[in-house]
Formats: structure tokens, C-alpha cells, sequence
């Protein structure tokens, strides 16, 4: 007894809940078909997700869709062409007589057509009303109903006031609008599908069986260990982080580092997922589980990235939300006015032009559709966007700040000279790299890396002050390794011969144990080749650029300097980072921060946007809205990332700018009886025709613009 | 009725111009598998579709054409009206014959009509009589300088009535040479080869032995059909600028 009801509530949960998210849809929820069913999605941006990953029946959906199309075309233009004639008096006179028959077989045509073409916004509507929403499927079914319906009971009196062509306009100017809409997002789909594609990728993996025999097996990438040998032929694409073992050819990095060059690849050397092999075959050894390469986890991301819904997007999701039933009511005024003054035909075409004249289906695509190309786009140059709310900040940035150590500068520290006060090398070398094993950080990686040879404790209790410096016990010893600040923030005592600068101001490590600083590491900067003409280019782009470092001032202002970064901000903590970059919000406007991603962390988040250099080999860990594809090239990707967010944010802007004036205008003609219902229809489908084409025009031309 | 003939004249030599992209859409819809009479009704089915759209575009610019005389009112504004159109028309025409001298008979294709087109490319396979219907229906508004010239003409005809006869002749010229080019599909399909290759190479292939000679011979056909038609668009242009009474032919 108790298994209907729960069936039954188990169907309604799941029709209000977002096909690809699984969160409620709430009250802009959007019915769309994909793969040939109807479903609810929270937002245009799911629906996309979605599509990308269950569309594999698009084609021929849309070749049915198409059939359908054109099949109602093919009715409409019958019932359009005997229309003109009417209109135009081809049936006066002598041949009156016919008119009668010719709105008989007007009916003939028509009735196909509605069942036709109207069925699937007959059954959106009848499925949104009994969810207790009005959609644009219950305008366009009053509409379609109300002129069939008047049509055929004018017809069964004799009277000869027929609207059959209106409603097989209105109709099939729907029906066109949503093809386009639903090609749009096909075509959307196809060219995020290939980046997503790597989450049901396949490889061929190499095994051995017991008596040493080796074997080809086609195994999906998720699964494949650390260690297993994968062999990728011509062509086709490396499906894991690891070495060649075997086999020389050359390999397109595009989807890593955002550059589109072939890498001479043989034996020994790294290659990365995502890449392309060239001319040979290669038998590569993963490093590490195919699931964590980075062409994994940037598909997850991107995934991830299409369902987040941007300010402009659920912006216009809530004005769609309140403007439905206000069309709905005006509707029925515009009928009611006209009703009283000119008789129940007017109010008829009025009513209908306006219901038809409103439908804002142009609306709702228009910021996601930008936002996901623009993403794709992105994402084809290895740039991880989190979420068309990202790009709309980027588009607006006023200023853009930049961390020193392993972003301008490479992320390879080399130390060059030791200096000790109190105690010996060896020693300031033991505590220095006992502490050094336990970061991440490039000047710790650095430490830990020259003093790998020499046998050593590991540090207990370590903490770790992200931006300045560590401590913990070495054999008992309290000891810390940092900044001048961090060794200040200690309270210990800095010996003069340690605190100067030296005269080329690099990077420097202080160690020092039992309350005194004993010694420092020395280090080289050297400045990353693209980061002067990423700067350049920035600047030019008219940003305000800024260099914010816990690093000691002289060295800070060289590197200013040498990059030519207008504004700068030495030895500061992380919290003091955080609040130079309010203060730089505060005066410029929107501000972002370019950092390492792990020890920017905070910053990175307090900044307008936070875009990591993508140094991290796990981006599980970063937090940041944007990454950059890693190699010696990826700042390079910032200005062009800076140019596509602006092109879609100008492309957005115009089609709102154009979607709501146009609405404003038709709205107005129609309530005032100066537009035809039919006239209405077409100019609701060229909207959305623009609107699509306008969106692909933005991502094209972002793809050509470097 | 004279004017009528001409234009069923000039489908019938455009129609060689069609071959060059609608035979190819022609062919790849090819055979039925049940039998001669299914292919037929499905050959059937595309070029009526098509020939709908045509009638709706001449009724529809019959129209307009209506429309905008009725608002002019002023006799001599609507003569130079229609001399527009005809002009218009002519010069359409003589563009389309003079690209059969070119040896490069195909229209190139705007950015929306390539669009259609891709979208098209999916109905091709679809069983039954909806799918080539469709594909005729939306093969009709593929944009076509023949077409339009045509449709300028229906829109000087002087209504929707006589604009929707004027494409529905031109429609009906291009008839045969659509069923031809159907019928070299299935030929071509129930030989085993898979259709939808290069169009003019089967065309060619069909039409002799030797690949060659048949293309020599198709050269022929394809000049004397842009004579004809470039003639027409002469005389066309020439109604519309030589001052003849009686130029404007209201349909019966």
C-alpha cells in the first residue's frame, strides 16, 4: 500500500529536480529536450552540461526535429500561398464561390500542422501548468490554440474570418526558433565534447602475462595505475602523465600549455596527457594514476565550470521568471481593450501578437551560450575558467596585481651562496633542509633540493606560515626558516651581518634556531621569459599593474623595474598581501591577483579574481578562478584570456541590449494593434536566429584573435 | 502564357545550373529500398516539396510586389516599379548564364546558406517520404541566383496568383533534370557504391562510358544552357529599360 505513494512522490521529486545537478530547479527551472526526452534543468548552463554528456542521440534528434521542420513548412507555405490569395482578392467576383472550399481545405492543412508542430509545446505547457509555472510554452500554446480554435468554430458557422495562417505561423516560427536553439546547443556540445571527452577516455595499455607474452587492452583512462605502460600510435591522444619508455615522435601540447607546437618526443622524456602524438608510435609509462593527470581534472573542472551560473545569466533567469506572467497579463488586457472597441477579432490578433511578440526565448541562451563557448575556448588552450561569473569579472578588470616568487619569476629557485653568523654551514645546511622536506614551497623545494645528498633528520611539528616561513623541531632543537618578518615575528634576535642586503637583492632564507638567527640562503631570481611582454601586453590593455612580494624591498623593485609594473609592495606577510590588495580594490576598482595558487591561497581568494600560474601538478588543490596551462608560456595566456572575457561580455551586452529593446518595442507595437500576429512571430524567430549567431560570432572571432 | 513557357524555358535550361548542387542533393537521396515506385514517390516527394517553396516565395513576392504598387498608387512609380524588377531579374539572369562559361557551374553558398545546408545533410539517410519532403522544402530557400531572379519576376507579375504560377513554371522546368539526377542516384546506389561522392563525377559517369568525352559533351550542354538563359536575362533587363507599352503582363 505504501510503495504508490512513494513511486509517486519519487516521479515528482524527480521531475523538480535539475537533470544534471540534482538540485531543485526552483522556480526558473527549464524544460529543454536532449537526447530525444524531455527534461527540467536549474539553468541553461546545466542543460549544456548535461547535453555534453548524454548527447550522444543528437543527430539524429535533430535530423527528426528537421523532418518535423520542414514537413510543417511544407503545410504552413500551402496554407500561406491560398492566404495571399485571399487577401489579395483572388477569390472576388466571379470565383466567391470558392472561398468557402478554400477555407475548408485552409483547415485541412492546418489540422496536421497543429497536431504536428504543436504537439511538444502542448505537452511542455500541460506539464509546466501542473507544475504550477507558466513557461513559454503555455503563451505559445494559448496562442496557437485560441486562433486554431476561433478558426475552426468561424468556419463550422460559415463565417469566412479564418486566422489557419496565423497560427501555422506562429507555429512553425517556434518550432524554427527552437531548432535553432536546440543547433546551438548541439553545436555547443560538439566543441566542448572533445575537452570533456577525456572523463570516458580510452587507452590501449600494454600487459604482460605470466610467461612473459606482452598484450594490447583497450582500458578506460579513470583505471589505469601508476607504472602501467600505455602505448599511444600516430594520431592519436596521450592519455597519461609519464615517460616514453619506447618510440620517438613528437607530440602537440596545445591542451597543456596553451601552445600550439610539436615537442620532439624519445625516449626518457615526460609527456602529458591531453597532448597529441604525432608521427610515431610511443609506449609511455604513467607516472601517476590516470585519473589525476591534468587534462583530467581540467575536464572535471570545465564540467564543473558550465553549471555554475554567472550574475548576468540568473540576472536575466529571474527577469524571464517575472516577465512570463506579466506577458501573459497583458495579454489579456490588450485582448479586453480591443475587445471593447473593435470586436472579439481584434482582441483575437491583438491578444496573440502580443502573447507571440514577448516570448523571450532569445533571452535565456544568450549568456550562457557566450559564457560556454568562451569557457570551451578557453579550455582548448589548457585555461581552467571557473564559471561564466568569472569571465564576466574578468571582463571588467581595472587592475591587476602580481605575486614575485614563481609567477614573474620561475618557479626554480637557485640558491647561490650561504651566509652564516655563530654556527657553520653544515649546520645552518641540516636545520635548513630538515625543515625545507616539509613544504611545497619554491624556496623550500630549492633548500631541500642542494642539500638532498646530505643525510638528515626530518623536522617535527612542523607549522607553516604560507607567504613566510616555517618552524618546528630538529632533534629537539626549536629552529625556523623564513623571512626577515617571519624571523621578527619570532621574536629572535637578527645578527647586522645577516640583515644587510646584498647588492643584487635576490630572494634570501633566513635560518635560525634556539631564539638567534645563524644564517641565510642566498638565491637568484630569474625572471620568467614571458612575464615582461605578458605585463606589457596587460598594460597596454590599459590595467593598472601592481607587484605585491614578502621579499626584501631592493629586490622587489628591481624585478619592478626590469618588468616595468608600475606600483610595488616589499616584504609583506600574507595577511599584509591580503590588505595591499583591498586597499588596490579599493582605489582602482576590480583587481586581479596572478599567484602560485598553493601559498597565495588567501590572496588569491580575497582578490576580484584569483588566477593561479598553474605551477601545481595537483589542481584538485587549487582554489583560484582562473588557471593558467602550465610551461614556460602560460602567462601568455592572460591577455588572450583577457581579450576573449571581453569579447563575450560585449557580445552578451549586445544581445541583451538587443533582446530587451527589441521586446520593449514589439511589446508596445503589438498592445497597440499596429503588429500582425504572423509579423510578430517572424520577428521573434529572427531574434533568436541573431542571438544564436551572434554568440558563435563572439567565440570564432575570440578563437582568431591570437 | 508566352511568359509562362519562357519561364518553364528557363527551369528547364537552369536546370543544368541546378545539377550542379541540387542533382548532387538529388542523387544522395537516391533509391528506396522497396522498389522502383518508392523510389519514384520519394524523388517525387523532394521536387514537390521544393516546387512548394518556390510557389510560396512567388506567391509571397507576388505579394509584396502587390503591396507595394497598391501604395504607390502613381501609374508611372509602379512602371518604374516593375522595370526595377525586371531589371533586377535580367541582370540576375545574365550573372547565373554567364557562370556556366566559367566551367564552374555552383553558386557560392552565404554563410546562412551553408548553415542550412549542414543542417540538410542529416536528412539525407532518413527512410520514408517525410525526410526527402523536408529536404525539398528547405532545399527551395537555399539561396540561389536563379531562384531569385525568378522570384523578382513573380514579383513584378502583379499578385500573389500570378507570382506563385510564374515560380510554379520555373519550379515545374527544373523538374525533369532533378528526376534525372534522382535517378542517376539510385542508378549509381544500386550499384553497390556508396553515394554522396563528388556529384559532377557521377553525373559525368552517367552520362557515357568514357569520363572524358562525356565531360566535353557536358561542357557543351552547360554553354548552351547559359546562352539561353543569359538571352533571357537579356531580354529581361530590356523590358525593364526600353520603353515598350505593355510590359507589365498581368497573369490570367
Amino acid at each position: 500500500m505504501n510503495a504508490v505513494p512513494a513511486a509517486v512522490d519519487a516521479s515528482a521529486a524527480q521531475m523538480l529536480e535539475c537533470a544534471h545537478c540534482a538540485l531543485p530547479i526552483g522556480r526558473l527551472g527549464q524544460r529543454r529536450e536532449v537526447g530525444g526526452e524531455a527534461r527540467w534543468f536549474c539553468c541553461y548552463g546545466c542543460c549544456l552540461a548535461y547535453q555534453v554528456h548524454h548527447g550522444e542521440r543528437d543527430e539524429p534528434q535533430a535530423a527528426a526535429a528537421l523532418i518535423r521542420l520542414g514537413v510543417g513548412a511544407f503545410l504552413t507555405m500551402n496554407i500561406m500561398a491560398f492566404s495571399l490569395l485571399l487577401y489579395s482578392g483572388a477569390f472576388d467576383g466571379d470565383e466567391a464561390w470558392l472561398r468557402q472550399p478554400v477555407h475548408w481545405l485552409l483547415a485541412l492543412l492546418a489540422t496536421p500542422l497543429v497536431a504536428l508542430l504543436g504537439a511538444p509545446f502542448f505537452a511542455g505547457a500541460a506539464q509546466a501548468l501542473a507544475q504550477g509555472r507558466l513557461t513559454t510554452d503555455v503563451l505559445v500554446g494559448i496562442g496557437v490554440l485560441a486562433a486554431y480554435g476561433y478558426s475552426l468554430i468561424e468556419l463550422l458557422r460559415g463565417s469566412d474570418r479564418v486566422y489557419f495562417d496565423t497560427a501555422a505561423m506562429v507555429l512553425v516560427l517556434f518550432t524554427l526558433g527552437r531548432y535553432l536553439e536546440a543547433q546551438a546547443r548541439v553545436r555547443a556540445a560538439r566543441s566542448l565534447a572533445p575537452l570533456l571527452a577525456a572523463e570516458r577516455a580510452e587507452a590501449r595499455v600494454l600487459l604482460r602475462d605470466a610467461n612473459g607474452a606482452q598484450r594490447e587492452v583497450i582500458m578506460r583512462v579513470r583505471d589505469i595505475a601508476p607504472g602501467v605502460c600505455v602505448r599511444v600510435l600516430p594520431g592519436e591522444r596521450v592519455a597519461v602523465d609519464g615517460v616514453v619508455v619506447d618510440g620517438a615522435s613528437e607530440c602537440n601540447e596545445e591542451a597543456v600549455t596553451g601552445q600550439p607546437q610539436f615537442i620532439a618526443k624519445s625516449a626518457g622524456m615526460p609527456v602529458h596527457a591531453g597532448s597529441i602524438n604525432g608521427s610515431g608510435p610511443l609506449e609511455i609509462r604513467a607516472a601517476v594514476a590516470g585519473a589525476h593527470s591534468r587534462w583530467q581534472q581540467v575536464a572535471r573542472m570545465v564540467r564543473e565550470a558550465l553549471a555554475r551560473k554567472s550574475m548576468i545569466g540568473v540576472t536575466v533567469d529571474r527577469i524571464v521568471a517575472v516577465f512570463i506572467p506579466g506577458v501573459l497579463l497583458l495579454a489579456l488586457a490588450t485582448a479586453g481593450y480591443w475587445n471593447e472597441r473593435a470586436g472579439i477579432e481584434a482582441a483575437l490578433m491583438t491578444g496573440l501578437a502580443v502573447l507571440v511578440v514577448a516570448c523571450p526565448c532569445s533571452l535565456g541562451l544568450a549568456a550562457p551560450l557566450a559564457n560556454a563557448l568562451a569557457i570551451a575556448a578557453a579550455a582548448s588552450r589548457g585555461i581552467v575558467v571557473r564559471g561564466g561569473g568569472v569571465l564576466e569579472k574578468l571582463a571588467r578588470l581595472d587592475a591587476i596585481a602580481f605575486d614575485k616568487t614563481g609567477t614573474v619569476t620561475d618557479g626554480e629557485l637557485r640558491p647561490h651562496s650561504i651566509r652564516v653568523d655563530g654556527a657553520s654551514t653544515e649546520e645552518v645546511m641540516h636545520y635548513a633542509r630538515a625543515l625545507a622536506c616539509a613544504s611545497d614551497h619554491p624556496v623550500a623545494r630549492a633548500i631541500a633540493q642542494i642539500a638532498a645528498d646530505r643525510a638528515g633528520t626530518r623536522a617535527r611539528r612542523v607549522e607553516v606560515r604560507a607567504g613566510a616561513g616555517m618552524r618546528g623541531d630538529v632533534d629537539g632543537t626549536r629552529c625556523a626558516l623564513g623571512t626577515a618578518a617571519w624571523m621578527a615575528a619570532q621574536g629572535w634576535t637578527m645578527p647586522r651581518a645577516l640583515a644587510g642586503h646584498t647588492e643584487d637583492g635576490g630572494t634570501r632564507a633566513f635560518v635560525g634556531w634556539d631564539g638567534c638567527v645563524r644564517g641565510c640562503v642566498l638565491f637568484a631570481d630569474t625572471t620568467r621569459a614571458d612575464a615582461p611582454h605578458a605585463i606589457r601586453a596587460l598594460q597596454r590593455r590599459g590595467l593598472h599593474t601592481l607587484l605585491a612580494s614578502g621579499d626584501a624591498a631592493p629586490a622587489v623593485a628591481r624585478l619592478a623595474a626590469a618588468l616595468g609594473v608600475e606600483r610595488w609592495h616589499a616584504e609583506l606577510m600574507p595577511e599584509d598581501k591580503v590588505r595591499v590588495l583591498r586597499e588596490a580594490i579599493r582605489s582602482h576598482g576590480a583587481v586581479a591577483m596572478v599567484g602560485d595558487g598553493i601559498n597565495d591561497g588567501p590572496v588569491l581568494a580575497a582578490a576580484t579574481v584569483g588566477i593561479a600560474v598553474g605551477g601545481a601538478s595537483d589542481l584538485a588543490k587549487e582554489s583560484a578562478d582562473v588557471i593558467l596551462p602550465r610551461g614556460a608560456n602560460g602567462m601568455l595566456a592572460l591577455p588572450w584570456l583577457l581579450e576573449l572575457a571581453a569579447n563575450a561580455r560585449h557580445s552578451l551586452q549586445m544581445n541583451l541590449v538587443w533582446a530587451f529593446g527589441y521586446n520593449a518595442i514589439a511589446l508596445a507595437l503589438a498592445a497597440a494593434g499596429l503588429l500582425q500576429p504572423v509579423l510578430a512571430a517572424a520577428l521573434m524567430a529572427a531574434s533568436s536566429v541573431i542571438v544564436v549567431l551572434r554568440s558563435w560570432r563572439a567565440g570564432a572571432a575570440a578563437d582568431r584573435s591570437v | 502564357m508566352s511568359e509562362v513557357s519562357l519561364l518553364f524555358l528557363a527551369g528547364l535550361a537552369g536546370s543544368v545550373h541546378c545539377i550542379g548542387m541540387c542533382g548532387g542533393f538529388a542523387c544522395v537521396i537516391g533509391a528506396d529500398a522497396r522498389g522502383r515506385a518508392a523510389t519514384l514517390l520519394r524523388q517525387l516527394a523532394y521536387n514537390a516539396g521544393r516546387v512548394t517553396t518556390y510557389c510560396f516565395l512567388g506567391a509571397l513576392a507576388g505579394y509584396l510586389g502587390l503591396l507595394l504598387v497598391a501604395q504607390c498608387g502613381d501609374d508611372s512609380i509602379v512602371a518604374w516599379i516593375q522595370r526595377g524588377f525586371a531589371v533586377l531579374s535580367g541582370a540576375l539572369l545574365v550573372y547565373v548564364g554567364l557562370q556556366f562559361f566559367g566551367g564552374h557551374a555552383r553558386g557560392a553558398l552565404g554563410a546562412g546558406g551553408a548553415l542550412l545546408a549542414d543542417a540538410m545533410r542529416t536528412l539525407v539517410r532518413a527512410p520514408g517520404l517525410a525526410g526527402p519532403l523536408a529536404f525539398g522544402v528547405l532545399n527551395g530557400f537555399l539561396p540561389c541566383p536563379l531562384v531569385y531572379a525568378v522570384a523578382a519576376q513573380a514579383a513584378a507579375s502583379g499578385g500573389p496568383g500570378s507570382g506563385m504560377l510564374t515560380m510554379a513554371a520555373f519550379g515545374l522546368g527544373t523538374f525533369p533534370a532533378l528526376l534525372a539526377a534522382g535517378a542517376v542516384g539510385a542508378w549509381w546506389q544500386r550499384g553497390g557504391v556508396p553515394a554522396g561522392v563528388a556529384t559532377v563525377s557521377l553525373v559525368s559517369r552517367a552520362s557515357g562510358g568514357r569520363a572524358a568525352h562525356a565531360g566535353s559533351g557536358r561542357v557543351l550542354a552547360l554553354r548552351c544552357a547559359g546562352a539561353f538563359i543569359v538571352v533571357l536575362g537579356l531580354v529581361t533587363v530590356a523590358r525593364g529599360l526600353l520603353p515598350l507599352s505593355g510590359h507589365i503582363h498581368p497573369m490570367p
